[in-house]
Order: C-alpha cells, then structure tokens, then sequence
C-alpha cells in the first residue's frame, strides 16, 4: 500500500530553528510553566526550562508519529519491562534531535551553563542494572530505526536507591527522581486503565449451561499512564515509554463523614499506591513478596488494556491482532500479560479458547535474561489464588492443554510432564514463570550465543526438543549514542572527523578505522582523547572519596552490580597479590594501576555489602600504605548510575569482565568499554566471547576455565578448592591475608568469610580454580601497557571492530525475525 | 436510598438511583432492593444513571439475580453504559444475565 505521506526527518523539522527562538522558548517556559520571574530562577528551575522547551520539540513529532502510525494502521510493538534504567535524558535528547550546539548557543547568550543544567537533572533511576539499561537502549535504537513502538513500565516514585558509604559500608538511601513530576513525563489521566486484583472465583452456568466462573469480590487499582517521549537520532519518530502510576479507586472525601471507614479508606489508599511507590532494589527474585506480584500484574494488566485500546481504534477482529501488535516480554517479570491477553479474549471479547490461543501465541515474544536458579521467577500458587484467580485458572487451564499436546508428540518420558509443566509440585505448588514466558510465546530468545545454548541444553531442553524452530539467539547490544557519543565527545569528534558521521547510525562504520590504526596523528589524537577522559575521571575520584590517583596509571575497571557471580571478590584476590607481591617480595607491579570499583548490592544481599566493605578496607590499606601508593590505587565509587557510568567508561584502560563462565547471561558493560577503547579481560563468558570474536584473539586478555568445564566439576563434584590452596604458596598467601586479619587489624575476624567461603564452602564461584590463569592474564596486561604502541592499537582495534554491538543492530534483528515489525 | 419502581403488567422496572455502585452504597443499595426482589418475580433493572460498578456493586446485582431464579424468577438489564458493561465483560456476567440497550426490549423478553 502507497504511503499517504512521508514523516520527514527530525532535523528538516528542526530546520527553522534558531538560538533566538531557543531563547524565547526558555524564557517563556520560565514565565508561563514555572511562573518565575527570571531574576529568581534556580538551577533546578533552568533545567526544567530547557527541558521543556526541548520537549515541545519531541511532542510535535510526537503527534505526527502517532497520526502517522494510526492513519497507516501499521503495525506496533508493544515492550513490556519491569524496569527502564533511563538515566538523564536532557542532553541524550538535544544529541538526538541534533540541536545540542543550537541550545548550547542559546544557554549562553541567556547568560546560562548548559553543562550545570545538564548537572542539575537527576537520574531516572527506574531500574537495577543490565536489564532496565538494554530496555532504555532497545527504545533508543527502535527510535532511531523508525520503528512505531511503545514501552510499558512501572513510574516508580522511588527509583534504585541512592548508595551512600559509611565506614565502607553500604547505606542505602531513598532515590525520589521527580517521578510524575519531571519535566519528561506527560500525565494522561483520561487514558486510566482500571485493573481489578484479589476476589475470588464464583462458579456458575452461563446461559447455555457452560460453566462460568466470575471473577468477585476484588479492589480496583487504577493505573494512570505518565509518558516520557522517546526520541531516536535524526529519526522521523519519537515513540512513547508509558509508565504507570498506582492509584486506588476510593474517592478519599467520600469517606470524610464517616469517621470509621476514613481511616480505613485512608489506609485502602495508601496501600494501592504503594504499588508504584518503589522499585524492587534487586535483580535477584523477590521471592514470595506480594507487593512484588501486584507490580508485575498491574504492570501487565495496564500494558495489556492499552495496547487493546490502540488496536480496537481500527480494528474490531481479533484475528487481526497478531498482525498489528508484537509483545515483547523483558525477562518473566510481565510474564501475567498472556494470562491478561487469554482473560480479555476470551472473557471480555468472548473469543474460543484455541482462537484466543493461537493470537496470543503468534503476539508474543519472550527474552531470557539469566539461567542462575535464583533468577528464576516462580510464584506460590495460594498466592496467585489470593491476588489474581482468574488468571490463576487461566494458566491451569493453559497448562493442561499444554501437558496433553507434549504426551501426544514426545516420547513416553517419565519425568518429561515435571519437567515441562507450569505448575511446579512442590509444597506449597509454584506457577513456573519461565514455563509460561516459552508456552506463551512463538519466540524465545537468550542474549548472547553461549547463553542461547545454554537455555536450549540446560534450561529448557525439553521446549527446545518440541518447538526447536521458537529458540533463537539475539545478541545484546548498546546505544552508541548515548555511550560514545554523548559520553565521550572528544573521541567521538575523533572518529567523525576521521571517518565521517555514519557511525552513529551504522556503527559497523567504525571498521573504517583499521586504516587509520598506523596513522601517527590519529594514533596521538586518540590517546589524547583517553588522558584526557583519565584526567576527568582523577578529578571525579578526588572530588568523590577524597583519593588522589594518577591519571597515566592503568585504570583497571569492573563496574556493575556487587554479586558473587560476577567475582569482584577475584578482582580483589589479585590486587591483594599485587600488594603482597610489592611489600612482601619487593617486587614492583610492571605498571601502576588504579583500580577502579562501583556497583550497588541488593540490600538484603549481605555477602555483596561485605564486599563493598572489602574493597573499602583493601582500599584503606593500600592506598595509605606509602611503599604501595605509588603503584597501587584502590576507589570505590559510590552511587554507581548511569551518568556516573557516561564519565567511567570512557576513561577506562582495562575492564573486568570476569564472571564465572556459564553465568553471565550476556554482560552490556563489556561492550561500552571496548566502544570507549578499553580492552577486556575476560572468562568466556556472556557476550564476551563473541566481542573477543570481533576484536581479535589478540586484542582480549582471556583466561579461566570454560562453562562446559565448571559444569562438569560441579556434576561430579570434582572440585577441590583446598588443592588449590595447598598446592600453590601464591594463593595460600592471598587467601591467609583474609585469615590473618591483613586487611581488618582492628576489627579481627571480619573477613574469615572469605576463607570459609573459599576453602570449607567450595568456592562455589571457582574462584581459586581461575585464580592463576587470572593471574598470568593480569601480567600479560601489564606487560602489553608497558609497549604503549601495542596498548594503543590494540585499543584502536576495540573500537574499530565493536560495531557488531550496537543496539540498533539486534533491533533490527529481532523487528526483522520476530516482530515483523516495518519502519515508518 | 429511593428506589423508583414501576409496574407495568407483570414486569417491575428499578432504576439504579446512583452513578456510582460500590463498597461505600453497595449494602444501601441491597438493602433497599431486597423488598422489590422480593414483591416481583419478573424485574428489569434500569442501569442508565450508572456509570461505574465495583465488585460490591456487582456482588448485589448477582444476588438480586440468584434469589428470583431460586424463586422460579427472573432479573434482565437495560441501558447499560459502556463503562458498566465493561465491568460486566471482565467478570463474565455478561454470560449469565440478558441484557438489553432499552427498557422496551426488556420488559418485552419477558413477554416472549
């Protein structure tokens, strides 16, 4: 079908723009939205000007999209994520809407620092880590690549907590980041969903004698949608991330006359909005907590109801709806909307079961986001009894339709119906929510090649054997205009005016680069681009935690959330070598390294907070140890978010990617590292193996052992960490410094954890197996440093060959091979 | 709550007298249309004037239907908005009650 007309590009929209009408457009935000004289402004009250202004520019565009899209019928993907870890958003979008010099421009002839309004906006911070960050790059890049989509989350009032550090612990701190009133958010209270919860089942006869059940008896939440504009670069959409906020249905003044039921309907109230009061502040599984539940529902309750709402504006046959709807399920978390999906088809829209069926199935997707047991939702079935029957039934019912079709097309399996059912027969039974994400859906993806294997062989290797055709892998990736464009201008600028500008819509384009490899004066300049992202980052450490460290030292980084997994406590082991090394043996590091931290544990998590204690105390140590200082460097940067990680990353020399292999599903940190010229030392793990794939044997440090190989340890329990110990002086060494109170003189004992953990516990994460495969990396890393030619080719080859990793292509990928999802 | 109730021939015809059936007037409400139920064995019941129903609300109406049918009885609806209705979809009781867009063709079912 011909197309009515032509969105054009962002940029000949903008075309008409100028610093005066910038200028206007702030002044006028000052007055008529915050009603301010100006001689009173705040910072606070700029950035919300500038803001403002700029999203006028994203709401025109915003308009013409959706009129677009509608008066198109075309087809729309609806991605549905517990978690948006979208960070700052200002300067994100003036790169996007190519007007960060115009505004620039504009700030200052208004006398105003565009750098300190940028400062003054908080981080949006609705999200733990990797999985809200790719749901933030995925809408960045759907964006850019023209494609109509809509997020759903939840608009937490409270976002990841703030990490303070005292004594070198963790304290935790409420994160209020504006929530519904950021200048970023548009309420859209008439487009309330109302979503019922608790109740139970009546059952009866409709009238043709067919059993009814009635869902009775439950509270309505209301859902009001808050949208935050999302534009992409130089795109001709800017798409909407709809976040919910809770509200409950009782009007509170109906209450007043009546003294007993106020403070009931007050208590009522409060307890509703609770729902989008709080993120959950870890990416383990909540288990059991019901707060929790009544999150992913009403999350998937009201992303379900609006994305009905959109279809049913053309279209009023439901067999349509797999045509002009795609779901994408982040992880199991908003898992309960094929449930929803089934309820409204076939209670409201009086659809047959195997019709509702067969449209829900070709509507979903769904995204594996960890193999780790503990990530593995599952919900107790006397739970979902209580908050949701209706779609309690409906996934019995799923589930027996289910388990008939495996009897009849697998082999007799004694345990295969156990294995594959939805309902786990425990006591009390658990609904299996990854089994219901893979039912559900016509695709099941993992997030990098070796995980994608892992979930055929390993996680679900009785699906893979029914449906083999559903499984596929889709490798993560990153924006490249947030994480090197935004996040390091001067290397950027670099690279454009080496190579010109498509790399930012392409970034393959990055591969031009190899030319330029043995180029002097490219070499020189990209050097300097990475001392000068040092020196800010020094300057950020100083300012931060008060430690001085030397900017021509190798910055050797590991940045993520604090889990066992991903072994900081290893990273820790080899500085700890490297100090015995140099104050027992004289024996100077090759290089001096600073050694740079951050991440954030879960607050319940306690042997993630003893680590941050370790590195403090391990920090404390070594940095006022004066034989040490010169050479070893040890900071832990609180508040681990994603504008600190903007000014981390480019600044990085090494980064630490070093998890058990066979446990980090994919890794994203990994990849805006090497986009940033940092070189990886890493196990074969998540995506790691495919960047070392892209860049080169020879240009990643690799060591460890491999996940087939701990698999096999742990199945015949072969692993004997105390050999390690026993036989090699080297790790007794390290491991004794824990025991001998090296590191704790005045609070004896507090790191014997460590020695339990490793010896009597059986190092459940191979640490001391890895250890010395580590350690010769760690020397081969230094010697590399020490010829400072090889360093920088080797960095330049990082950059030339990441381009395989970039958001917009996995995007593309999944629009292309799941959603059938077309640009405008 | 006052309940307006017209008789015409054997069918008695209630009108909700709110536009809201919930939590806070959902015991009101049943209380005031229990003599009706109880005084007719034919009932349409006028929805017009409601625009919202909660769980309570349509607990009531469910009752109201379940003591006529005991009684060898009957409750049809009318003039449903399209909120109500909504509500009525999620909870499958648009399967178990006839529902009609006026009160003429509701009374008349009766009739046939």
């Amino acid at each position: 079908m011909e197309r009515k007309h032509v969105l054009p590009k962002l940029e000949h929209s903008l075309e008409a723009l100028s610093a005066s009408s910038v200028e206007d457009s702030i002044r006028r935000h000052v007055k008529y939205s915050l009603a301010k004289p100006w001689r009173d402004v705040s910072s606070n009250d700029l950035f919300m000007a500038v803001a403002l202004s700029v999203r006028d520019l994203l709401t025109e565009r915003m308009l013409e999209t959706e009129e677009y899209v509608r008066a198109e019928d075309l087809k729309t993907l609806s991605y549905i994520s517990i978690e948006f870890l979208i960070g700052r958003l200002l300067t994100n979008n003036l790169y996007n809407l190519r007007a960060f010099e115009l505004y620039r421009q504009a700030c200052t002839n208004l006398g105003i620092d565009l750098d300190a309004v940028e400062q003054a906006e908080g981080d949006a911070a609705l999200g733990n880590g990797g999985l809200g960050r790719l749901a933030a790059c995925f809408l960045d890049s759907l964006a850019t690549l023209d494609m109509p989509a809509y997020g759903y989350g939840i608009n937490y009032e409270y976002g990841l907590f703030k990490q303070d550090i005292d004594d070198g612990y963790q304290q935790e701190k409420p994160e209020n980041w504006l929530a519904e009133r950021s200048p970023w958010e548009i309420g859209r209270a008439e487009e309330a969903c109302l979503v019922p919860v608790y109740g139970h089942i009546e059952h009866a006869l409709d009238r043709d004698g067919g059993y009814n059940p009635m869902w009775m008896g439950w509270k309505v939440l209301i859902g009001v949608p808050y949208d935050v504009l999302v534009s992409g670069y130089g795109g001709r959409v800017v798409n909407i991330l709809r976040l919910y906020s809770a509200r409950s249905s009782t009007d509170l003044d109906m209450r007043i006359f009546n003294d007993g039921d106020y403070f009931k309907a007050v208590e009522q109230k409060i307890a509703s909005e609770t729902i989008s009061k709080v993120l959950y502040p870890s990416d383990a599984v909540t288990a059991g907590r019901e707060l929790r539940l009544v999150q992913e529902y009403f999350l998937a309750a009201c992303a379900i109801r609006d994305t009905v709402r959109r279809f049913e504006r053309n279209h009023n046959d439901y067999r349509q709806f797999p045509e002009k709807i795609a779901i994408q399920l982040n992880d199991t978390h908003p898992a309960l909307a094929i449930a929803e999906l089934m309820r409204i088809l076939v209670d409201e829209k009086a659809l047959e079961w195997w019709d509702a069926w067969e449209i829900t199935r070709a509507t979903f997707a769904f995204t594996n986001h960890t193999l780790v047991p503990e990530g593995l939702e599952r919900w107790p079935v006397p739970l979902l009894q209580r908050v949701i029957p209706r779609h309690l039934q409906i996934i019995y019912e799923i589930n027996g339709r289910f388990l008939e079709h495996v009897s009849s097309v697998l082999p007799r399996d004694p345990g295969l119906l156990k294995r594959v059912s939805l309902i786990e027969e425990s006591k009390p039974q658990q609904v299996r929510m990854t089994n219901l994400s893979m039912v559900g859906s016509h695709s099941i993806n993992g997030v990098s090649a070796i995980h994608t294997g892992l979930i055929k062989t390993l996680l679900a290797p009785d699906l893979y054997k029914l449906w083999p055709e559903r499984f596929n892998n889709k490798t993560n990736g990153i924006t490249p205009r947030r994480w090197l464009l935004k996040a390091n201008p001067e290397l950027a600028s670099l690279v454009t005016a080496t190579i010109g500008e498509g790399w930012i819509t392409d970034l393959g384009e990055l591969r031009k680069l190899e030319g330029h490899v043995e180029d002097a004066g490219f070499r020189d300049e990209f050097r300097k681009a990475k001392a000068s992202n040092k020196v800010e980052l020094a300057r950020i450490v100083h300012e931060t935690v008060r430690v001085k460290v030397d900017p021509d030292s190798l910055f050797d980084v590991q940045v993520k959330r604090i889990h066992s997994y991903k072994r900081q406590l290893l990273n820790v082991l080899h500085i700890v070598d490297e100090y015995l090394a140099l104050v027992e043996d004289g024996r100077r590091p090759a290089v001096p390294r600073t050694h740079v931290f951050a991440g954030k544990a879960a607050p319940g998590y306690w042997k993630a907070k003893q680590i941050i204690k370790l590195i403090h105390e391990v920090g404390r140590t070594i940095n006022n140890d004066s034989h040490a200082q010169e050479w070893i460097r040890v900071v832990f940067l609180p508040d681990y978010r994603v504008s600190l990680a903007e000014k981390i990353f480019p600044a990085v020399d090494l980064g630490e990617q070093i998890s058990t292999a066979g446990m980090e599903a994919s890794g994203t940190s990994n990849m805006k590292m090497t986009l940033n010229g940092g070189i990886t030392i890493g196990t074969l793990d998540g995506a790691n193996i495919e960047i070392r794939e892209e860049v080169g044997e020879d240009n990643f440090f690799i060591f460890g052992h491999q996940a087939q190989e701990l698999l096999e340890m742990r199945t015949l329990h072969s692993y004997r960490p105390r050999d390690y110990y026993e036989r090699d002086p080297r790790i007794r060494r390290i491991v004794d410094a824990f025991g001998d109170n090296l590191f704790c003189p005045s609070d004896p004992g507090l790191f014997q954890w460590i020695v339990d953990d490793l010896l009597s516990a059986n190092d459940e994460y191979f640490h001391l197996a890895d250890l010395p495969s580590y350690l010769d990396a760690q020397e081969k890393v230094s010697a590399a440093y020490c010829d400072r030619d090889r360093w920088t080719s080797m960095s330049i080859l990082n950059v030339a060959r990441v381009g395989r990793f970039s958001s917009d292509r996995v995007v593309a990928e999944y629009a292309r091979e799941i959603w059938n999802l077309k640009p405008v | 709550m006052k309940l307006a109730v017209d008789q015409i021939g054997e069918v008695g015809v209630a009108v909700v007298p709110v536009d809201e059936l919930d939590a806070s007037n959902a015991s009101e409400f049943k209380r005031d249309i229990t003599p009706v139920v109880e005084s007719n064995s034919k009932l349409v019941l006028d929805m017009s004037r409601l625009h919202f129903v909660d769980s309570s609300g349509l607990g009531v109406i469910l009752s109201c239907l379940r003591q006529l049918s005991a009684k060898g009885g009957d409750l049809k609806l009318c003039c449903m908005s399209k909120q109500v209705r909504a509500a009525f979809e999620l909870v499958r009781m648009h399967r178990i009650f006839d529902i009609y867009p006026n009160r003429d063709e509701a009374i008349r079912a009766f009739e046939s």
